[in-house]
């Protein structure tokens, strides 16, 4: 016998840029299942999610949830009936102790005061029911990326939520650590809890779900069985065709001669008394990709701002751009002697939303002869250097006037993605060059890198995803802790599992076997 | 076909969905709702509204001399609203051209009443250099502040237009004051300095030229220059133009010299077509300040800008034509007007709601193709 707890009846969400992210969806979610909701990236489904949740506003249909039909005002409203929400970027307060995170907008008085001690009985109480094996006095800010969803998730429980959606609750955890959310989720599901997944990572799902829905294009394709469903299948129906996963095939092999598109050499920097980066030294050669694999925040972001020349705090450690030394010289600089750079987040440092496609296209190199007359700038080249972009990286728009805030987040990056390429650099960085967009777009991108590395361009490729990591990559460092601690000199023959290990820290290679990111 | 594809692109480009389109529209029925409540205004102090708004509508167009002077005093007030529109455009929010207005103005004052030269045409014209250079390097202050040590542009800008009329009314009581006047003001201006009419009855000087072709200047230097390439990348999202590789340092202190130019001009140009000699507390007060607001009305577009400030000024003009005939109309209505205008148009909601189920409408259409 099985209850429908939520049912979407043609739910459609209009964006006040015009996208429409979801149109007429139907479906229904019944008590105690995992159900998967899975689509490209882009596809619609955080809207989705958003609107059960109460964060947006559907522009049309209704979500009816126990019955009945909700109006929610707000995320309040939602946890109110017994809904809750894992984000994807956290939301929690890392000075707080994980009571007092938990506790927030819910807490338990005595009188006019918080009841400190109940509080923190109950949430003990109920972190060891779930097996969660936190100590909840801690402070939110010494805990890891998984336990800190663990307080994300008992956040919910403390809420009593009854339907608990996880928005891509994966993609920050090691492979490990996504085993253990599994059994908990699984242990969620027998106590009768409702779990709506989302990711688009097809393993992922087709482990741990009863059923999967799948939305394409904002469009619901309906909702299987994960029994009834092979993963063949489940491919066609969020892409519409087989996807090409082997990137190897693509790649030529050209010498370059050995020669150095960057050389980094004992990096060190420290933040606040602690070192963020640690004696790091590898080098990128010409006609390779070099991989960087590890867990979001272990000096990644700070090794990347130290060679484009963004980074405020004062390092230690000599770098290489072309064979040159870049010394203190600003990203300008840098970019002059042969550096292109795909930044991490797009709309923040990658694009200005409201100006035209053109203007986004050109803004790396504004000044180069091509596109500039005497006294102003060729209107008319500027033009036909957009429109032969836009056309050779199948960016989805009506012209090159269209401002940027009105593509998708994939068209968005083939932008920013095609703008670089434009550069002609011989080094490239390409920080999370794929996240959060469509596969479509994903894999363009990716075909865009190697062919850039066929040419004998140096790629740093820095990615919190490991599957692009390992499909790319020629070599792989895995940085932990704001070090080096693996080198993989053949990036087709890694353990996926192994990474993993070096990724959390559990093992680390030798001096010796490290030096040769920068010696081989 | 290609005249299908013709007709296609053609309706896309006059769709609302079209951001350009979008604003136009939205300006004109802004427009249109501030005349509305202000006809609703006029019925309620007035004893004729029809009348009376015709006279705001057409007054200034009834006699040549009405029209000339909508003609002399617009010009200062467009140099504002062109300063004021640089520096938003390089999201710069320097609210300081207040304070260059009056502080320019001694400027052009202590050169006016010294007799540097003999020449009727050379005379204005060091006035004028003298304001714009002045201009332009007071200007940098609070934007050089912000770039280098993170200082708070507009606080900073806003206790300097205090600080730069403090001066001024010190520099004009003991350097360039006379005792014929009461109050601070200063000597007469030398006949030499003064701008003169190159067609009396419209009041058209050399400077109505000379805003045309700073205005053309400024149209180009802005959508097709590099300078305006920067300044757009700048304003749209300053961490994208530094990431570009755009200095945000020099282009902070380039658009708060071109604004602070812009300023010693308008101070020049007002001061030396309309009066004979400068009170700071009175002369050029306010000037700056409305600049902001005519930027605003201009979609800080130099063109959009300098027809604002020409709109304005013609109302103005037609309220104070109707104070003549009836005296019960405040010629205030005209901030009415120009509030109402700005509200609507900085409104992201207004309107919105009809574009978007346009779009809607063109998402879904586009779906079913």
């Amino acid at each position: 016998m099985s209850e429908t707890i939520l049912k979407l009846d043609k739910v459609t969400k209009v964006y006040p840029n015009g996208t429409v992210a979801n149109r007429d969806i139907n479906m229904e979610f019944e008590k105690g299942e995992i159900h998967s909701v899975v689509g490209e990236n882009g596809a619609g489904k955080s809207t989705l999610m958003k609107m059960i949740f109460g964060i947006e506003k559907p522009s049309s249909g209704t979500i009816t949830y126990k019955g009945e039909e909700t109006h929610f005002n707000s995320s309040m409203d939602a946890i109110h009936v017994g809904i809750g929400m894992v984000h994807q970027h956290f939301m929690l307060i890392p000075s707080f102790s994980i009571v007092d995170n938990i506790i927030l907008g819910e807490e338990p008085t005595k009188g006019v005061f918080i009841d400190t001690k109940e509080a923190a009985k109950r949430c003990q109480e109920l972190s060891d029911k779930y097996d969660f094996e936190l100590d909840v006095t801690a402070k939110v800010s010494t805990l890891s990326v998984a336990k800190r969803q663990k307080v994300e998730i008992l956040k919910t429980l403390y809420r009593n939520a009854e339907l608990i959606i996880l928005d891509e609750p994966t993609s920050v955890l090691t492979p490990q650590e996504t085993e253990k959310l599994f059994d908990q989720l699984r242990f969620f599901k027998e106590q009768g809890h409702t779990i709506i997944f989302i990711s688009h990572k097809l393993e992922e799902v087709k482990q741990i779900s009863d059923k999967i829905s799948v939305i394409r294009n904002g469009v619901s394709k309906g909702t299987y069985l994960n029994s009834e469903l092979t993963m063949e299948q489940l491919t066609n129906l969020i892409i519409g065709r087989d996807l090409d996963n082997d990137m190897d095939e693509y790649k030529t092999h050209e010498d370059f001669h050995n020669e150095k598109a960057l050389e980094v050499k004992g990096l060190h920097m420290e933040r606040n008394g602690k070192p963020v980066l640690n004696n790091v030294s590898f080098a990128v050669k010409c006609g390779e990709i070099l991989g960087v694999a590890g867990v979001e925040g272990n000096g990644q972001q700070e090794l990347v701002k130290c060679i484009t020349g963004l980074e405020e705090t004062k390092y230690t450690g000599e770098i290489y751009i072309c064979g040159k030394t870049v010394g203190d010289m600003n990203i300008r600089g840098r970019r002059d002697i042969g550096m292109a750079y795909i930044p991490e987040d797009r709309m923040v440092d990658g694009v200005a939303g409201n100006l035209p496609i053109s203007d986004n296209l050109i803004s790396t190199y504004y000044t180069r002869e091509d596109i500039n007359g005497k006294v102003f700038m060729d209107s008319k080249a500027i033009a036909k250097v957009s429109d032969n972009l836009i056309k050779t990286f199948a960016v989805k728009t009506k012209n090159a006037d269209t401002t940027v805030n009105s593509l998708s987040g994939g068209n968005v990056q083939k932008v920013v993605v095609a703008r670089e390429y434009n550069t002609n650099s011989k080094f490239m960085i390409a920080e999370q060059p794929t996240h959060g967009i469509d596969i479509g777009s994903a894999e363009f991108v990716h075909h865009k890198l190697i062919e850039m590395r066929n040419a004998g361009a140096g790629i740093l490729l820095v990615s919190a995803d490991l599957n692009e990591v390992v499909d790319l990559s020629d070599r792989i460092i895995v940085m932990f802790n704001g070090k080096i601690a693996g080198y993989f000199p053949d990036a087709n023959n890694v353990n996926e599992s192994d990474l993993g290990m070096y990724m959390l820290g559990a093992k680390r290679q030798s001096e010796e076997e490290i030096g040769g990111a920068l010696n081989d | 076909m290609t005249e299908n594809k013709n007709k296609a692109s053609l309706k896309s480009v006059l769709s609302i969905s079209n951001p350009k389109v979008f604003d136009a529209v939205k300006m004109m029925i802004s427009i249109l709702i501030a005349l509305a409540i202000t006809f609703v205004v006029l019925c309620l102090v007035s004893s004729n509204p029809v009348n009376a708004m015709i006279t705001i509508l057409t007054g200034p167009l009834s006699k040549t001399r009405y029209i000339g002077a909508v003609i002399e005093s617009f010009i200062p007030y467009a140099f504002a609203g062109l300063a004021a529109g640089v520096l938003f455009s390089a999201g710069a929010f320097n609210l300081g051209a207040e304070g260059i207005f009056i502080l320019s103005g001694a400027v052009v004052t202590a050169i006016a009443i010294t007799p540097v030269t003999t020449s009727p045409v050379l005379h204005p014209i060091l006035c004028f250099l003298g304001a714009m250079i002045f201009g332009g390097v007071l200007m940098i202050l609070p934007s050089f502040l912000k770039a280098k040590f993170g200082t708070n542009e507009m606080v900073v800008s806003l206790m300097l237009n205090s600080i730069y009329a403090g001066i001024a009314a010190y520099v004009v009581r003991t350097f360039l004051g006379t005792l014929k006047r009461g109050g601070n003001s200063s000597k007469d201006y030398l006949a030499t300095a003064k701008i003169p009419y190159l067609y009396q009855p419209l009041r058209i000087t050399a400077c109505f030229f000379l805003l045309i072709a700073v205005t053309i200047i400024l149209y180009l230097v802005m959508k097709k220059s590099r300078l305006g390439y920067q300044i757009r990348l700048a304003g749209s999202n300053p961490r994208f133009a530094e990431y570009s590789g755009i200095s945000a340092f020099k282009l902070a202190i380039s658009t708060a010299a071109i604004a602070g130019v812009l300023s010693g001009m308008g101070a020049a140009t007002c001061l030396l077509t309309q009066t004979t000699f400068y009170t700071p507390s009175q002369s050029l007060v306010g000037i700056g300040f409305s600049g902001m607001l005519l930027s605003m009305l201009g979609r800080n577009n130099p063109i959009g800008i300098v027809i604002a400030a020409f709109m304005i000024k013609y109302l103005e003009q037609g309220t104070a034509v109707l104070y003549f005939v009836d005296t019960s109309v405040p010629s205030e209505i005209v901030a009415i007007v120009e509030g109402i205008i700005i509200m609507l148009i900085s409104s992201q909601h207004f309107l919105r709601k009809f574009r978007e189920r346009r779009l809607l409408k063109e998402g879904l259409e586009e779906h079913a193709e």
